[in-house]
């Protein structure tokens, strides 16, 4: 093989790339991404978590408390999140749907130690995000009572547990787990699962525009052909990766392990980019090719993270800082299946160029 | 018209027959065989759960005492550390010295705290529901009655409380005569055994996935009686799943359609089509349909499959269409399948999102409603939705689909699917098809009533994304970002002219043109807002966007100063001057409605 040749290709693909201006699409995309991650950040991640907005939020909500007297009356009370008015239940849930009360909450006659749990039925207003921070803090008041109750049945109680005395968290966890578990391998495998479409597309078309036998004719192999593309989608990959990388710690995301990301992602997209070339080599028609790859690539992508150490999992761990040398392992074995596939699509290509001729 | 349905079936038949011979041959085994490793994958990747997280956090412990509350917990290394460390001295995450948990001092030692937190009240669980007296392990259990109350949208977008300041020594008085409400019963009917069951069944699974499952099976799971500790907020993920479900089929026959008018122009196995009496809408219509009908079956299909009501279709039927639509002109408009690709990806990821995140706010927030995603899920629910619902959400996309499908159906000959121009210049070789030589003012005016919709899709996604920002922000960016989509589309039809017939832009013609688009655009928010959007436009995002909506002749001045200072620059900088010139609009329009804004508020 030539490797002139190869370059020669690579280049006339990405410098068509560059005229389409595709690539921008595919910046804007990510961008788009992005913001949605932002979004999911900012908006979501105070839902999923409202204690987040709660502490910040000084309102007192109005509840009604209505049923028999008990120490949640004197908790609401204590609260700096309520204010409670004793009323009857009829008059307290018309008020809650004319929204004039946040919560009612019923109190039935029961006594704390006896036998049947006691079962307080809560009101709230159904699809609204404020009955949600209202839940929140309820809930506050209510585990506080559940625990009072357990305290005067601990007498009931028989099971061992280890005691550990935790600290107080800070709520924005999740945030971490977000970031770094979720979105920084959404980020990175983009680009990858992108070039794998991007290869079937650029040898189909060879196929389908009937432009191989000109190609074919010049003293480019086919071999040379299938590899200046392979390079073409090949080299996006890092400068995308790195370029995200980048842009996070920019925003104060530390990353780190960037080389030792950007090989691994590196390695796994050529894994998927050799795997589409081959399926583009076996059926000469896009819209053939493209199904099952995207059908291939969600089992594969599947199966691959069932397994413990896989590319995704070793690229959180790396961003995180979270792990020893036994990564570069999992990259040797990456590279082995990566020149495994080199080797068949080399082979066959040349194979189909022989048909061809 | 009997001749033109014969058409369209002819070629539905011919479009059939087409895609089977295409696919079929060597694709059916393959597609078979990926069917089947697909289910394999998801049992396999199901029994041995998702490594994505695994070890990221590291914890040392004293001893093995503690070691059952995070064993089952893949995010933790656990290593044995000597008494009397810290976690600063071990560089691990967390420390468990003595019964004491200590945290590094870090972002991530402290999500690595918030993890073993739950993980720790998950082992506690675990053991209590194992009680032999159930009932003093969870001693309180919570009736939740869910009270339906009209949301006030203006109240809470505004950021306002849509409740008044409580005053601690009066009660709130109901205005209405209140309708009596039983005495709930003091008891829980519902033996031991099966609250018991159910709170194992619960355990070690994450509430949020088990979620997910749930709006699958479709089965109203879980207790009606919650311990303190299961009270959750109305979490938005539920629909997530549904959304998926629904869209991701869609979007996956609609590239056959987009493919099958590719490889049309590619091969040119559609000219001699071309060149027969068939009507191109007939053409493009009986190539759609086989796909329109796939995407309904499957849809149809999806939706027994999760036991929801039929009706359910009602709200996709308009997806399909629009999904059809685009699919349409991306395959007319594509140079090259790397385009054709990355246009796609793109177009799919925007209209799902478009779909997708409104509905994730279904049960929550009314903004939700404006896509009809939102509807799927107030059917499946059981909740229904109204005539006026589904005009609301819908609207916006049968009135789009079908400017596209006009558009395509006035571009598709030859002239159009066999060159290869650029994206942006064939875009306006597409929209110059449909400005008249003789009526030029009136094709400008029809133009702009058609963008309406389209600016008003893109300014709901942008209400979308950008109301969750703090609130000054948000409005701001959503002034500007809204001012600019506006002023994009109004010069739509004057930047195509302007490309198409230079000599036409003389300063009378110029007055003229923007005196018309600016009608065009003002009849066409009128009429859609009014049909519609009322609900939005009244709250404070609404004033933002349809600022200029308020009285005739002040919204009329915007728009023609809007598409005349583009109008204007174009024609002294030329259309290197296109970007600039938007700009320029778009910051005359953004201060046009600050004023009104601030003036009416401050």
């Amino acid at each position: 093989m030539n490797l002139k040749n190869v370059e020669i290709i690579a280049k006339k693909e990405l410098k068509s790339l560059a005229d389409e201006k595709t690539i921008i699409l595919a910046i804007v995309l990510q961008l788009f991404i992005a913001m949605f991650s932002s979004f999911l950040l900012i908006g979501l991640a105070s839902m999923y978590n409202p204690d987040s907005i709660s502490s910040y939020s000084n309102v007192k909500y109005p509840v009604a408390y209505t049923g028999e007297p008990s120490e949640v009356l004197t908790y609401l009370r204590d609260s700096s999140d309520f204010v409670v008015y004793e009323m009857d239940l009829s008059t307290a849930v018309e008020a809650l749907k004319e929204r004039k009360l946040s919560a009612v909450l019923w109190m039935p006659d029961t006594a704390p130690d006896y036998e049947y749990p006691v079962k307080i039925t809560l009101y709230t207003i159904g699809n609204d995000i404020q009955s949600s921070l209202v839940n929140v803090k309820l809930k506050q008041i209510l585990l506080k009572y559940e625990d009072k109750l357990r305290e005067i049945r601990s007498d009931r109680l028989n099971g061992e547990i280890v005691d550990i005395k935790i600290p107080a968290s800070d709520p924005s966890g999740d945030f971490y787990e977000f970031v770094y578990g979720l979105l920084i391998p959404l980020l990175l495998f983009m680009p990858a699962i992108i070039s794998g479409a991007l290869i079937i597309d650029m040898i189909t078309e060879e196929y389908q525009e009937s432009t191989l036998e000109t190609l074919l004719s010049t003293p480019i192999g086919f071999s040379e052909v299938v590899w200046g593309k392979t390079a073409a989608c090949f080299i996006l990959v890092p400068v995308q990766a790195a370029a995200w990388l980048t842009l996070l710690m920019v925003n104060g995301i530390a990353v780190a392990g960037f080389i030792p990301i950007l090989l691994h992602i590196s390695v796994a997209s050529l894994v998927i980019i050799l795997a589409g070339a081959i399926i583009a080599l076996k059926y000469h028609e896009r819209t053939n090719a493209q199904f099952v790859f995207s059908a291939a690539i969600v089992a594969v992508i599947l199966i691959f993270l069932a397994f413990p150490m896989n590319t995704a999992n070793i690229i959180v761990r790396l961003s995180v800082g979270s792990i020893g040398s036994e990564h570069w392992l999992i990259l040797g074995i990456i590279l082995a299946i990566a020149a495994a596939l080199a080797y068949i699509v080399t082979g066959y290509s040349e194979k189909m160029r022989a048909k061809f001729i | 018209m009997q001749n033109t349905l014969s058409q369209i079936k002819t070629i539905s038949k011919w479009e059939i027959r087409r895609f089977t011979g295409t696919m079929s041959r060597d694709l059916l085994p393959i597609a078979f065989a990926l069917f089947i490793l697909l289910i394999l994958a998801s049992g396999f990747a199901q029994q041995n759960g998702i490594h994505l997280q695994d070890n990221i956090y590291t914890v040392g412990i004293d001893d093995e005492s503690a070691f059952p509350v995070i064993s089952t917990d893949n995010r933790f290394t656990v290593y044995k550390v000597n008494p009397g460390v810290t976690p600063e001295s071990t560089g691990l995450d967390l420390v468990i010295l003595n019964g004491f948990l200590f945290a590094s001092d870090s972002d991530k030692g402290q999500a690595a705290l918030n993890s073993f937190e739950k993980d720790y009240s998950g082992y506690i669980e675990s053991i209590y529901n194992r009680e032999e007296d159930l009932y003093a392990a969870y001693p309180l259990w919570i009736d939740e009655e869910y009270v339906k109350s009209e949301i006030d949208f203006t109240a809470t977008q505004s950021g306002q409380r849509a409740v008044a300041p409580p005053d601690p020594y009066t009660k709130p008085v109901p205005d209405s005569e209140p309708a009596l409400v039983e005495t709930p019963s003091a008891q829980i009917d519902k033996p031991v055994e099966e609250l018991r069951s159910e709170l194992i069944s619960d355990e070690g699974t994450n509430a949020n996935i088990e979620r997910y499952a749930n709006v699958l099976s479709s089965s109203k799971t879980g207790s009606d009686f919650k311990t303190p500790s299961q009270i959750s907020p109305p979490l938005p993920f539920d629909s997530i799943i549904l959304v998926f479900i629904f869209i991701f089929p869609l979007y996956f026959t609609s590239q056959f359609y987009m493919m099958s008018i590719m490889n049309e122009r590619i091969e040119r196995s559609g000219e001699p089509l071309l060149s027969t009496p068939v009507k191109p809408y007939a053409i493009i219509l009986g190539k759609g349909l086989p796909y329109f009908v796939m995407m309904l079956a499957v849809a149809a299909v999806l939706t027994v499959f999760i036991g929801a009501p039929l009706m359910v279709l009602l709200p996709i039927l308009p997806v399909i269409l629009f999904f059809l639509s685009s699919a349409l002109l991306i395959g007319m408009t594509a140079r090259s399948f790397r385009e054709l690709s990355f246009i796609s990806i793109f177009f799919s990821t925007v209209a799902s999102s478009y779909l997708f995140f409104p509905s994730i706010f279904a049960n929550i927030h009314i903004v939700s409603l404006i896509s009809p995603l939102t509807l799927v899920i107030y059917q499946i629910q059981g909740d229904g939705f109204t005539a006026y619902d589904y005009l609301y959400s819908t609207s916006l996309f049968f009135l789009t689909s079908a400017v596209m499908f006009f558009l395509a159906a006035r571009n598709f000959n030859e002239e159009r699917l066999f060159n290869y121009h650029r994206f942006i210049p064939r875009l306006t070789e597409f929209i110059g098809s449909v400005i008249s030589e003789k009526r030029t003012n009136l094709s400008l005016f029809a133009i702009s009533i058609c963008c309406v919709p389209f600016v008003f899709m893109v300014q709901m996604m942008l209400l979308v994304l950008l109301f969750n920002f703090p609130m000054p922000y948000s409005v701001v960016m959503l002034l500007v970002s809204a001012a600019f989509v506006e002023e994009l589309a109004k010069s739509v039809g004057i930047y195509t002219l302007f490309s198409k017939r230079p000599g036409y832009m003389t300063w009378k013609n110029i007055l003229a043109g923007s005196f018309f688009v600016a009608a065009g655009f003002l009849t066409g928010e009128k009429l859609l807002l009014f049909a519609t959007l009322s609900e939005i436009s009244d709250s404070v995002f609404g004033t933002v966007m349809f600022a200029s909506l308020q009285v005739l002749w002040l919204p009329f001045l915007l728009h023609l100063a809007g598409v005349l200072t583009t109008s204007s620059v174009l024609k002294f900088g030329g259309r290197r001057m296109y970007i600039p010139a938007l700009i320029l609009a778009t910051i005359v329009h953004s201060l046009y409605n600050l004023y009104f804004i601030l003036g009416w508020s401050g």
